[in-house]
């Protein structure tokens, strides 16, 4: 029995050493797929746009993998967007004020928010899902009181580089995920901070007790995770050139989602925040070879569904089927055993 | 007649010989009686008569029948663990049936008014007064108690009941009334097993006691051939020989630490000093509130009154960071849960206190860390594949050395040992007494051993406090100290302080 179990923690541990490299593979593989299978995906115009959605939903997976590290999650994620983005726009819009400074408060803002959603859940020793359902009704709400659902429009031209401008050829946007990630990454895998982070995803029992100020640390990823899905949805706003209140529905599935491809526990402890944009780029990747290999646009949300599934389904099978075979090789050694005590 | 049995039982875990060579049987119409200290091999026993353990050697025979090669004949044994572990939330006639199919309600529906009819005759007998709609979470614990009991003996008709210590949460009042249901289940020819740590219950009841000691079976006799006293002899075994001990020779007349009246939920009033250089051993019995105890003068659970001093100031309490910061250090029992960081690399589990000397700017030094871990690997002598292999993966005994070498990298001035052996093979539990005395004696800490181990506590502590129900109840110099003492102490017998110093 305990062999049993040491080969299992075995097989995972290979998984959880290879999980970046096994996932970028993936990913170069469906690229290699999708430039040979159709002569449309290898444009410049193609792959931009693709570049371009990924960033946004690149910034709120790499914040939400700082999250799964704690073993937690925040699902007001597109809300506390959508708030901010529109936030912002009656800042600029209807109060005139100067766009880059509106820009930053409303990223301040949605640190606010994220701080919030900390607070609740760690001083009222509260389930993370829970609260932040809870929470993004809360957003959700205040957004539709400020806006009766309609778009701000008239956002002022200035701020649209940030969303629908390029770089070198790279679109804007997307050289905020870079930095996000190189910010990111430094902070969970350099510091201090980061090393807390995956202690309290290990075990916030014994990360308490080897002093880890537990609750501060996690108000603190929340409130980073509010500022990120903050900076997406003021990107998002100056790529559509006003503020929607209805963006950013499908974030908190695909960030997680994309975490979790990425090589992320649900339990926490485990995973690089990179896995996070590894796995959305592999989600975007998806998305856009559906609408190149024309599937019915009505099922498209259904096949990224599913294949999403299967991504996130590959680790488990692996295990699943690891464990069967030695369960079958125990059984076969068990039988041997009761037949020989039976000769006797 | 003799109806279950076990022959030659033999069982190990890595490092651990939990049972060895042990005989015993149980007959129908007899209430016998398995005593034991905590670690003697008393749940590794009840795991194999219930057949959750395959022993390595030896067979339990049901009926004369070997369970190894029908193992279905486990069924007739009735288990009731020590916990209640019913469903809060549900009836006491679901608790009583549940899984139904395996009860006779097995067409799909279940009809609660047929559920609360067939239940009523089973409450009547074991003498319960709840109602078969009354959900379980509002039933008093006797009568939990009680139903774990019924649930037990109404799947199949077994004819062996385990009890294992069923009268911890029980008053005076409800262990009577839950021991005449006990007689009556033994009147109808029942073989019962009864496990306990409470000696007049077990005078009271039993027909046999098996006592054991260290995984062996020391003594069997008939329970009206012998006394109590006889009893805790045979449960000490020989003396400790004093030749043999790992106490710190450097105790030191300088009060370390201070405890002033200190409640809080499970340790009411507690008062005790900890001497620089001094190992202090906190005996009792698991559940008398010592790990509580410690782990609220850490700071990791509340305390509701009373105070803590170190070194003449006043402690702060509620905050483990503080307590680690300033050299108060707990050493958890639970390993798995509480000690390590098991995804993580043994370097990360060795620096994750001391992170704050490795910075560079905002930066944690590479290079400085791999130092400092080095330095505790090597100090230590913890065997590693590479400071990068996962801390999961090293053996029990190489994990409690990574935890007490970082620990004392905090520059600790008081170290709490919460059974640090616990599970640990005997050639590295004697490395492990040895660094507590060297630490006591050379770095002048002071060091508290929570210990179940009765031999442990006498052969490493200078002075032992024994907990009982949350308070303590007495303390013994361990020089001088009678193992038969300490055992009365821990168990709530009064006259403990016959010739220990009565506090």
């Amino acid at each position: 029995m305990s062999q049993n179990v040491g080969a299992k923690v075995d097989l995972r541990k290979k998984l959880a050493q290879n999980k970046m490299f096994s996932i970028g593979l993936i990913l170069f593989g469906m690229f290699l797929l999708a430039t040979f299978t159709n002569p449309y995906f290898f444009t410049e115009y193609n792959l931009q746009s693709v570049v371009r959605d990924l960033a946004f939903i690149g910034i709120v997976a790499i914040g939400q993998s700082c999250l799964l590290l704690l073993g937690e999650l925040d699902l007001s994620v597109g809300k506390i967007a959508s708030l901010s983005g529109v936030l912002g726009g009656m800042m600029m819009v209807n109060y005139g004020l100067n766009p880059w400074f509106s820009f930053v408060t409303c990223i301040l803002l949605g640190a606010l928010f994220g701080a919030i959603n900390g607070t609740i859940i760690t001083k009222l020793k509260l389930n993370a899902m829970v609260v932040t359902i809870g929470m993004q009704g809360l957003y959700g709400g205040i957004n539709l009181v400020l806006t009766k659902g309609k778009a701000i429009t008239k956002v002022p031209e200035s701020i649209y580089v940030l969303g629908t401008g390029t770089f070198m050829k790279v679109p804007v946007p997307f050289l905020f995920t870079l930095a996000v990630l190189i910010i990111v990454v430094f902070l969970i895998k350099k510091t201090k901070f980061g090393r807390y982070v995956y202690a309290i995803g290990n075990s916030r029992e014994a990360a308490t007790i080897l002093g880890v100020k537990t609750d501060s640390v996690r108000v603190k990823v929340y409130t980073l995770m509010g500022a990120l899905s903050a900076l997406a949805g003021m990107l998002m706003m100056a790529r559509l050139g006003a503020s929607q209140p209805s963006i950013g529905d499908n974030w908190p599935m695909n960030s997680i989602a994309a975490s979790v491809i990425g090589g992320l526990a649900l339990t926490g402890g485990v995973g690089n925040p990179a896995g996070a944009l590894i796995g959305a780029a592999i989600i975007m990747l998806i998305q856009n070879m559906i609408v190149l290999y024309g599937v019915n646009v009505y099922w498209q949300t259904a096949v990224s569904g599913i294949v999403v599934v299967l991504a996130i389904s590959i680790d488990s099978i692996t295990v699943i089927l690891g464990e069967r075979r030695l369960r079958k090789a125990h059984i076969a050694k068990r039988n041997a055993g009761l037949a020989a005590a039976h000769k006797e | 007649m003799q109806v279950l049995e076990a022959r030659k039982i033999t069982k190990t875990f890595p490092g651990v010989v939990a049972l060895k060579d042990v005989d015993i049987s149980f007959e129908l119409g007899k209430i016998h009686c398995i005593i034991g200290e905590n670690g003697a091999g008393k749940s590794t026993l009840i795991k194999i008569l219930t057949g959750v353990y395959e022993p390595d050697a030896g067979s339990v025979l049901f009926r004369g029948e070997d369970t190894l090669h029908h193992p279905q004949l486990f069924d007739n044994v009735a288990y009731v663990p020590q916990e209640i572990d019913l469903f809060r939330h549900m009836t006491v006639a679901d608790n009583l049936f549940i899984p139904f199919d395996k009860s006779g309600f097995g067409k799909g529906l279940v009809h609660r008014r047929e559920l609360e009819e067939r239940a009523r005759p089973w409450l009547e007998k074991f003498h319960m007064t709840a109602q078969p709609d009354q959900l379980v979470g509002e039933i008093s614990v006797s009568e939990q108690q009680l139903l774990q009991i019924a649930r037990a003996m109404i799947h199949e008709q077994a004819s062996v009941l385990m009890l294992d210590e069923p009268t911890t949460s029980l008053t005076m009042e409800d262990t009577r009334r839950l021991f005449s249901v006990i007689r009556e289940i033994k009147a109808e020819g029942k073989a019962i097993i009864f496990i306990s740590h409470k000696l007049d219950e077990v005078f009271d009841l039993g027909d046999e006691i098996t006592v054991l000691r260290n995984g062996e079976k020391v003594a069997y006799a008939d329970i009206h051939d012998v006394d109590v006293n006889w009893v805790v002899r045979q449960m000490a075994g020989r003396d400790v020989s004093q030749a043999e001990n790992y106490r710190s020779t450097n105790v030191t007349s300088d009060v370390l630490m201070e405890v002033r009246g200190l409640c809080g939920e499970r340790f009411e009033d507690i008062s005790f000093t900890l001497h620089r250089g001094e190992i202090l051993g906190m005996s009792g019995l698991v559940g008398a509130g010592r790990t509580e105890l410690m782990q609220a003068i850490f700071g990791y659970l509340p305390v509701w009154s009373g105070s803590v001093t170190v070194e003449g100031k006043p402690w702060k309490l509620g905050d483990t960071s503080y307590s680690v910061e300033n050299g108060l250090i707990y050493l958890p029992e639970e390993r798995k849960q509480q000690g390590i960081l098991p995804n993580m690399g043994v370097k990360e589990n060795l620096t994750m206190s001391l992170l704050k000397k490795l910075q560079f700017g905002p930066v944690l030094s590479e290079r400085k860390e791999t130092k400092l871990a080095r330095e505790i690997v090597d100090a230590y002598a913890i065997r590693i594949s590479g400071l990068g292999q996962k801390i999961m993966n090293l053996s029990g005994g190489n994990q409690q050395k990574a935890i007490i070498g970082r620990s004392m990298f905090c520059s600790p001035k008081v170290l709490v040992f919460d059974e640090p052996t616990k599970g640990i093979d005997v050639g590295t539990k004697a490395e492990i007494y040895r660094l507590m005395k060297k630490h006591a004696e050379e770095s002048g800490i002071g060091i508290i051993l929570i210990s179940s181990e009765m031999e442990e506590v006498l052969k490493c502590s200078n002075r032992v406090l024994t907990l009982y129900q949350g308070r303590v109840v007495g303390e013994f110099d361990a020089q001088t100290a009678d193992k038969a003492h300490i055992l009365n102490a821990i168990m709530g017998i009064e006259n403990a302080t016959l010739q220990g110093s009565a506090i």
